[in-house]
């Protein structure tokens, strides 16, 4: 046994020397000039100026970037957490349901449709969700009024308390196809008949969802989950559009935030630090994730 | 199973082949195809003193006289008053140099502000750049070598008489990048600055008139909000709340306040000029002379508003003129200078750049003395914008020549006072989202002592 | 079934139909407001607002905005730039996948953890280095820069994807084809890509898709206009002071159309699935 599983395990390196050699050039070089950067005060071109470890006790200091942060907790709630239950949910709903009583072709109609915000691109999602929640005759606060709803009519995005909850109603939107579709593709691993005779035994539809479908599609929760914590640490495009992190530091995040620096102010020395630091961030996470998720593998007999 | 899947695979390989048949032939643009060999008679240079570029870094040759190419980019919509004008510089310019092609590309205003530096230290830089004026974009590259010096041309040329020099201070830095004086590093041909626009019929069916002193400003918003109307349209998640406030500040201040401000780095916002404008935006608010919501609105939506009529006055820039006057169709509109001010947010407009890298210094020169001259400024202004040196009496419309000649006004009396987001890179967000703050309740010392910080933090540097 | 159950069966059926339904408007909503507003003339959309009906069809938005970024060369652009990246980083993601999942090499964690990391990294932090390194090999202003950077970026979650299924293939089969005598060239091509068809098609489609709506990175690094792509010329639009409302609205329309058909071609095979080994 032993030594069949060896044979099996041996000769597949050379398969990773392409990528291995790209990773590094195009990915591992910029970041390690990035790190070196952030000692450096630099203004991007022309010699940079050897400040060592200054930036870092500036960045512990900094109020903007801790404001930033928090706000890229509410962005994980909003990105992660939200649309993967709606996710599943919808998934398994299309997938069982949907499909079950009116056909395959109308739960890819809905799956279309609902993975359709993922293709808009940001900057016109931008330009038309600040329409759509415009104060004052925008569309959100005008059907509000028409069904007599005056009195939750909001300045949505330029007033400080209502600005975070507005962008995260957009990303949950924007966010909630991509999860739908891996889950119902990673459905159809779901064995039928497995389900049909927990439902003889008499489970009901949650019970066969929460014990059943959820376990069987575990790795691409997995998947799901840390996939899209990292892009919420790193979500640029949409508070760029929206609110360009305002009002005040209501919507900063770190990414915009470095942005910042990076091309506005032309700090690229801090730019640089701000990015160093939410990259080590995501790879302890992902670390982390990793060795939970292989470990779960190995537990199941993968 | 296999059968099935191949369908969209050969889709997408045949694509493939087919991008790479188009990609591989079409790869020549036609901006870059030589003009025909021209024989050795045609004079390829104008009669006026033979350009040299100075202090050019790179000796580098000029190309071959039959087969010039004079890159040039700028990013003004072709429809505009500056589009025009200079599409139809570009005719003049290669009427006169025959032999040299003009290779325009139009490009976007954010991958210019974004990555002007990377483009201009590369060997893709144009010959000739519409880019914006300031410490923190032509200054700051200006002191890190990327553009030519300009000065031994302006001086020959004559571009120093021509623009005063409230215009020159946008094309002169100095070693640090600062403007107003030093090297010419950059050319403007046209003005820009802030105004009021109002809606004349309302006025007349409010019985108000054209306020000349702030209070009378405040007298007639005043009688609008007793009549039910908000008279002033904001967006304040925008450059327009930034350019009242700094206007407000200016009503107060002298040019030695706007010298410290913009070119010495000493900005006072504690002083008695940002004060009074903190205090009066929120004294105007609190009177409801423009709505809280307005933080949630940015210029286009502003602009909007008032050209749908629901709003009497809005107060934005010169560059608002041309739509204006296409899209307002059910009243009667017209402008006057910030009221009571002698100093107001305007400047020279965008200028034109020769990056160091450019071989053909001379014809960027050349072109730019086109888009100097009478005839080329004087279409510019029919267009509707504002020249700085055109033949006003060839202008014909007389709402135009009201739009330039309170820009000249303002220039003469020296009243251009730049804008407030220039002094500091990356100012303009901050001064956004503090004013946003400001107008949602925060009270004006946190905020002024907020844009002290930023601002003494940028200067550092 | 009793009758009454079966009447509640019936409404249940058609009410989760139309909540759903009613869900989906909403999240298509922006997509027919941006519609609604590729068609109005300036006049309309400055006189009545971006949320009423346009008066007519109004094509001029779209034809000046063709003829302004010269949208056919751009087209041109992404499509060859959002395809050879699919076709590159699903063949990247495939070898490193296959050495990770089904090989199980030698500190294969380690080596997964290295490649997602590439997806840890904010562009703006990668424009610099990116940028110097393109002009030392004479790659900036090239669409191969951008094709080559995006198949690396888009790997990192392709090799992550990829062997996270993996680690469920049949190994049964896996050690048939071995006992045969199967090099791994063999094993690779005849028996893990058939198999796992359907998750390639879902990297291909998320590739393609995610590399047309790029726009930072080539915003970095394509200079001209021949070379530019897509969400490049919708910027243009966003002037410094004044945006034109009508002609971005129809330049998104136009900008999505072709990701769309992309999509809509490709759903059968998402159907498939992620399903790893078990070959009934």
């Amino acid at each position: 046994m032993a030594h069949k599983s060896a044979s099996l395990n041996k000769g597949y390196a050379p398969f990773l020397i392409p990528g291995v050699i790209a990773f590094l050039l195009v990915i591992i070089l910029p970041f390690l000039v990035n790190i070196g950067a952030s000692f450096t005060k630099w203004t991007g071109i022309g010699t940079p100026k050897w400040i060592g470890l200054a930036n870092y006790v500036k960045l512990i200091g900094d109020v903007n970037f801790w404001a930033s942060f928090r706000n890229n907790l509410a962005m994980i709630i909003a990105m992660t957490i939200i649309p993967t239950i709606i996710g599943l949910l919808l998934s398994a709903i299309l997938f069982d349901y949907i499909a079950n009583k009116f056909g395959r072709g109308m739960s890819n109609f809905f799956r279309a449709g609902f993975y359709l915000p993922q293709i808009l691109p940001v900057a016109i999602a931008g330009v038309v969700w600040g329409w759509i929640l415009q104060p004052g005759s925008g569309a959100l606060n005008e059907l509000l009024k028409s069904v007599g709803l005056d009195s939750l009519a909001r300045n949505w995005l330029g007033d400080a308390s209502t600005a975070l909850p507005s962008v995260m109603g957009v990303m949950v939107w924007f966010q909630i196809g991509y999860p739908l579709v891996i889950f119902m593709a990673a459905l159809q691993r779901v064995d039928p008949e497995l389900l049909e005779a927990a439902a003889i035994d008499g489970a009901t539809w949650l019970q066969k969802f929460y014990y059943i479908t959820i376990q069987l599609i575990r790795p691409e929760i997995f998947v799901v989950v840390l996939t899209t914590t990292i892009h919420a640490l790193k979500v640029f495009g949409q508070i760029y559009v929206l609110t360009r992190g305002g009002p005040g530091t209501a919507t900063l995040v770190p990414s915009y935030y470095s942005y910042q620096n990076f091309f506005e102010k032309a700090n690229v020395g801090y730019g640089s630090t701000i990015a160093t630091v939410m990259t080590i961030i995501i790879i302890l996470l992902t670390i982390v994730f990793i060795n939970v998720q292989s470990r779960q593998q190995v537990a199941e007999g993968f | 199973m296999s059968a099935k899947m191949s369908r969209p695979l050969s889709i997408v390989l045949a694509t493939v082949m087919l991008m790479g048949l188009v990609a591989c032939g079409g790869g020549a643009t036609p901006t870059q195809a030589p003009p025909p060999a021209q024989p050795t008679t045609a004079p390829a240079q104008p009669t006026t003193a033979p350009a040299q570029p100075t202090a050019a870094p790179t000796a580098a040759p000029t190309q071959p006289k039959e087969q010039r190419v004079l890159k040039l980019w700028h990013y003004e919509s072709l429809n505009g008053a500056m589009g025009a004008a200079w599409a139809e510089a570009i005719k003049d310019f290669e009427a006169s140099h025959p032999g040299v092609k003009v290779a325009y590309e139009g490009k976007g205003f954010e991958q210019i502000r974004q990555t002007a530096a990377m483009i201009l230290n590369s060997d893709d830089a144009p010959d000739i750049m519409e880019y914006n004026k300031g410490n923190a974009t032509a200054g700051l590259l200006s002191s890190q070598g990327l553009l030519a010096d300009l000065t031994a041309e302006a001086t020959k040329r004559g571009w120093d008489k021509i623009l005063s020099p409230s215009l020159q201070a946008t094309c002169r830095y100095n070693e640090k990048g600062i403007m107003g004086s030093g090297k010419w590093y950059g050319v403007t041909n046209y003005g820009e600055y802030v105004l009021v626009y109002y809606n004349k019929d309302m006025f007349e069916k409010y019985k108000v008139n054209v306020p000349t002193t702030l209070e009378e400003f405040e007298a007639v918003m005043d009688t609008f909000v007793k009549a039910g109307v908000m008279p002033l349209t904001l967006g304040a998640k925008e450059y327009p709340s930034q350019h009242i406030f700094y206007d407000l500040a200016l009503s107060k201040a002298d040019r030695a306040f706007i010298n410290a401000y913009e070119l010495e780095g000493k900005a006072n916002f504690k002083g008695p000029e940002f004060t009074f404008a903190a205090d009066k935006m929120v004294e105007w608010l609190k009177k409801g002379y423009y709505s809280k919501d307005s933080t949630g609105l940015g210029a286009e939506e502003m602009g909007v508003a008032f050209i749908q009529g629901k709003y009497p006055i809005m107060i934005s820039g010169s560059w608002w003129y041309g739509r204006l006057v296409t899209e307002i169709k059910g009243f009667k509109w017209g402008m006057f200078l910030f009221p009571g001010a002698k100093y107001g947010a305007g400047s020279g407009g965008n200028i034109w750049v020769v990056p160091t890298k450019s071989k053909n210094k001379d014809l960027a020169a050349d072109f730019i003395d086109i888009t100097l001259n009478k005839k080329i400024q004087t279409l510019l202004g029919n267009k509707g914008g504002i020249p700085i040196n055109a033949d006003l009496t060839q202008v014909t419309d007389p709402q135009i020549n009201e739009l330039i000649k309170n820009f000249d006004a303002l220039v003469k009396n020296d009243g251009l006072a730049f804008y407030p987001d220039w002094p500091v890179p990356g100012y303009y967000d901050v001064l956004v989202s503090n004013i946003q703050e400001l107008i949602g309740g925060k009270a004006p010392t946190a905020v002024l002592d907020q844009l002290q910080k930023a601002y003494d933090e940028g200067i550092a540097k | 079934m009793t009758s009454a159950s079966r009447i509640i069966h019936q409404v249940g059926k058609y009410l989760s139909l139309i909540v759903l339904t009613a869900l989906l408007l909403i999240m298509l909503a922006p997509f027919f407001i941006v519609t609604l507003n590729a068609f109005k003339t300036p006049d309309e959309y400055a006189n009545k607002g971006p949320i009423s009906m346009p008066q007519g069809l109004y094509w001029g938005g779209i034809e000046q905005f063709w003829k302004r970024v010269d949208f056919t060369t751009k087209l041109l652009n992404s499509a060859l730039i959002s395809i050879s990246v699919a076709i590159l980083g699903v063949g990247l993601s495939l070898f490193n996948a296959f050495a990770l999942g089904i090989g199980k090499v030698k500190g294969r964690i380690l080596l997964l953890i290295f490649f997602v990391v590439a997806n840890t990294l904010p562009h703006e932090a990668l424009a610099y280095p990116l940028y110097y390194f393109a002009r030392l090999v004479k790659l900036y202003d090239t669409q191969l820069a951008v094709i080559l950077i995006f198949s690396v970026i888009q790997s990192a979650y392709g090799t992550y994807l990829l062997s996270s299924a993996f680690s469920t293939f049949n190994k049964e089969l896996l050690e048939a084809a071995m006992i045969d005598g199967c090099s791994k060239i063999r094993l690779l091509l005849n028996i893990v890509v058939p198999i796992s068809m359907p998750t390639l098609s879902v990297l291909f489609v998320f590739f393609f898709i995610w590399t047309w709506n790029e726009f930072f990175l080539p915003l970095v690094m394509l200079i001209s206009n021949s070379k530019q792509t897509v969400p490049l010329a919708i910027a243009v639009l966003q002037g410094q002071h004044l945006m034109d409302a009508t002609q971005s609205a129809a330049s998104a329309l136009l900008g999505i159309l072709p990701c769309i058909i992309f999509f809509i071609l490709f759903q059968r095979t998402l159907t498939r699935g992620i399903t790893a080994g078990s070959i009934k």
